[in-house]
C-alpha cells in the first residue's frame, strides 16, 4: 500500500489536509470541539464576523427542503472586537488552522475588517463573503457584478497582508466571470459556492415560511450545482479553487477534488452529523490508498 | 459545556399511545446518566448515510431510568420526519446526540407547579419525576381527554392533579391556564409568592400562562419550541426574540435568544412576548 500524501498546497497557505469546516456551520469552533477532533482537520473557516455586532434575521430563520436546508441566519455575529477578544485566543490553541470569514455592507467595512484582523495573531487567511448587500449601490449584492467583487477584493487585498480568499456566490449568470476579477483583483483564491437564493411558502398560513422571505439553500440538493461551477472556475481562472456545496459523503469530497478543488469545506453537513469533516477525511484517504493515488493533485481529472 | 453525545443506540421500544402519539425507548446509559429535565435530543431520522430528510429531529427528553440506562421520547407525528420515525422497530438503531439544551431549574423553598397542554406534558413527566416527594401542582390540558397524555403517570408523582379539558370530557371544562388562575386565586399573597410556575405546550398557552404569572407575581419559566437545524449551537437557526433591554450604547437591544442553546427552558420574562 502507497503512502497517500494528503496535503493541500494552496501556495500562500499549506493545508496538512483539504478538509475545512465552511463558515457559518461550526460556529468558533469551540462549540464542536466536543464532538469532532478539530486538531484533525485542515482548517476551520469561522463564522463571518463584520464590524459590529449583528442580531441577525426575525425567525423563522431555517426550513428543511427536499435533502436541503433554507436559511435566512441574517450573518448574526459577534463582532470583530469581541471575536478577537472572546474566540480568537481559544482558537489560537488548535494545530488546525484558523481562517476568519468577513462581511460587511459597504467597501471600507470590508477595508476597515481586514486591517484590523491583519494585527492578529493565529490567523491564516481571511476569507471575504462577497453575497452581502451593497448598502451603497441599492443594496445589490457586491458578488453579483465582476466591478464590484473586483473592488471589495482589491480594498481588502490593499488593508492586509493576510492571504484573501473570496467566497463566491453562485446566484449570478456568469460565475467564472466574477472568479476572473476577484483573480485580476489579487485574490490568492476563490471558495465557492455559497447558498442558492431559495424560498418556501406556508400554504396554510400564506404567508413565506422565512422571516426573512428569502433564504440560501444548501446541503445534498446543491451538490450537482456546486460540483459543476467548481468545474468551470477551476478551468478559468489560476489561483486556487476550494469548493463547497453540499459535501456530505466522501464520496463527494473526491468528485469536487477531481472536478478541481485543491481543498473542500464541509458546511450543512456538519449541522446534521457533527463528526462529518472527519469522516469524510478518512473517506478521502483509504480511496486514495485503494485507487494508489499518491496525492491531491494526481486525484484532479480534466 | 456540559456533556453531551452523539451516539448510534438501539430502540427497545416505539409503540403508539395515543392517535397520532408514540413512546419510544432508546438505550443510553451516558444521557441517561447526565440528562436533566427540560433537555433535549436530536434524533436522526435516516440510516447511516442517508440525508432524506436531512436534518434531525429535536424531541424532548420525555423520562429516563438511571438504573437501566434508557431514555424515553414521547412524541407526536405532525410531518414527514415523526411519520419515519414512528416506523421504526425495536431493535433498530438510531442515531442520537444529547442531552442538548438548558433545563428547568427548580428554586429552593418553592412549590413547583407544573403546567403542561397537549405534548408539552412531554418533559414534564421527568421533571415531575425528578421532584416527587415535594409538595406541588400538576395542571395538565388538552383538546379531549383521551389525548390528556401520561396522566396515571403523573398521578403517580403523589402531586395533586388539575385536569382541564376544552369540550369539558375531564376536569374543568376550558383551558388549563383557567385551572392556574384559579388554583392562584384561592390562595394568599404569601402562597402565591412561594410558587414556581414550570410550563410547556404551545406558544399561545405558554403566553397565557405569563401572563397569570405575571399577575400573581409567582416566578415562571417555559419551554420554548423552533425550526432547528443542528440542535448543538452551530447554525443559530432557532432563534427566538429576547425581551427588550437596555443595550450598551442606548436603543433598545434587539438581540435574540437560541431555543438550542441558552433555551430550550427560558425564564418567561426574557423572551419577547408581543414579537414571538
Amino acid at each position: 500500500m502507497i503512502m497517500v500524501d494528503l496535503t493541500a498546497d494552496l501556495g500562500f497557505l499549506k493545508l496538512k489536509n483539504p478538509v475545512m469546516l465552511a463558515s457559518g456551520t461550526c460556529g468558533y469552533g469551540a462549540e464542536l470541539a466536543d464532538l469532532i477532533d478539530l486538531n484533525r482537520i485542515g482548517a476551520i473557516v469561522v463564522k463571518g464576523i463584520s464590524l459590529e455586532p449583528r442580531p441577525g434575521n426575525p425567525p423563522p430563520r431555517v426550513f428543511e427542503t427536499p435533502c436541503g436546508l433554507l436559511n435566512a441566519i441574517g450573518l448574526e455575529n459577534v463582532g470583530v472586537e469581541k471575536f478577537t477578544e472572546t474566540r480568537l485566543p481559544w482558537l489560537r490553541n488548535l494545530s488546525c488552522l484558523t481562517i476568519v470569514n468577513i462581511l460587511g455592507n459597504t467597501i471600507d467595512d470590508y477595508r476597515e475588517m481586514a486591517s484590523r484582523l491583519s494585527h492578529q495573531q493565529g490567523i491564516a487567511a481571511l476569507e471575504v463573503n462577497i453575497s452581502c448587500p451593497n448598502v451603497k449601490e441599492g443594496g445589490v449584492a457586491f458578488g453579483t457584478s465582476p466591478e464590484a467583487a473586483a473592488r471589495v477584493t482589491m480594498a481588502v487585498r490593499e488593508s492586509t497582508n493576510l492571504p484573501v480568499i473570496v467566497k463566491l456566490s453562485p446566484n449570478v449568470t456568469d460565475i467564472c466571470a466574477i472568479a476572473r476579477a476577484v483573480e485580476d483583483a489579487g485574490a490568492h483564491a476563490v471558495s465557492l459556492i455559497n447558498t442558492l437564493l431559495g424560498m418556501a411558502i406556508d400554504i396554510e398560513r400564506g404567508r413565506p415560511v422565512l422571516g426573512n422571505v428569502f433564504g440560501g439553500l444548501s446541503g445534498p440538493a446543491i451538490k450537482p450545482v456546486a460540483l459543476r461551477m467548481v468545474w468551470q472556475v477551476s478551468r478559468a481562472v489560476t489561483i486556487p479553487v476550494i469548493g463547497i456545496g453540499g459535501i456530505t459523503k466522501w464520496q463527494d469530497a473526491v468528485e469536487f477534488l477531481m472536478a478541481g478543488a485543491s481543498a473542500i469545506q464541509i458546511g450543512t453537513a456538519t449541522l446534521v452529523e457533527p463528526d462529518s469533516a472527519e469522516k469524510i477525511l478518512q473517506g478521502i484517504e483509504k480511496f486514495m490508498e485503494r485507487k494508489e493515488i499518491p496525492d491531491l493533485a494526481a486525484l484532479r481529472i480534466g | 459545556m456540559p456533556a453531551r453525545y452523539d451516539q448510534t443506540q438501539t430502540i427497545i421500544q416505539n409503540c403508539q399511545t395515543g392517535p397520532d402519539t408514540f413512546l419510544m425507548r432508546v438505550d443510553g446509559p451516558e444521557m441517561a446518566q447526565n440528562a436533566r429535565p427540560g433537555q433535549f435530543a436530536m434524533l436522526k431520522i435516516g440510516a447511516e448515510e442517508n440525508y432524506d430528510p436531512l436534518l434531525r429531529r429535536p424531541l424532548s427528553i420525555h423520562r429516563t431510568s438511571k438504573e437501566k440506562g434508557t431514555v424515553d421520547f414521547l412524541y407526536k407525528v405532525t410531518g414527514r420526519g415523526t411519520k419515519l420515525l414512528a416506523k421504526k422497530k425495536a431493535g433498530e438503531r438510531i442515531k442520537i446526540l444529547g442531552p442538548l439544551g438548558r433545563g428547568f431549574r427548580i428554586m429552593d423553598d418553592t412549590v413547583p407547579v407544573l403546567v403542561g397542554g397537549g405534548l408539552g406534558v412531554a418533559p414534564l413527566l421527568f421533571l415531575a419525576e425528578e421532584i416527587s416527594g415535594r409538595k406541588g401542582v400538576i395542571c395538565l390540558g388538552a383538546v379531549t381527554r383521551n389525548q390528556l397524555l401520561e396522566i396515571d403517570k403523573f398521578r403517580e408523582t403523589g402531586m395533586e392533579i388539575l385536569v382541564a379539558t376544552e369540550d369539558g370530557s375531564l376536569g374543568l371544562h376550558g383551558f388549563v391556564t383557567e385551572v392556574l388562575d384559579r388554583m392562584f386565586a384561592g390562595l394568599d399573597h404569601a402562597s402565591r409568592q412561594r410558587i414556581q410556575v414550570l410550563s410547556c405546550g404551545p406558544t399561545p398557552m405558554l403566553k397565557a400562562v405569563k401572563r397569570v404569572c405575571d399577575h400573581y407575581g409567582a416566578n415562571c419559566q417555559v419551554s420554548l419550541e423552533a425550526f432547528m437545524a443542528c440542535g448543538s449551537g452551530l447554525c443559530l437557526g432557532c432563534a427566538v426574540p429576547a425581551a427588550p433591554r437596555p443595550s450598551r450604547k442606548g436603543g433598545e437591544g434587539t438581540d435574540f435568544l437560541h431555543v438550542c442553546k441558552e433555551g430550550p427552558v427560558f425564564q418567561a420574562d426574557q423572551i419577547d412576548w408581543e414579537r414571538i
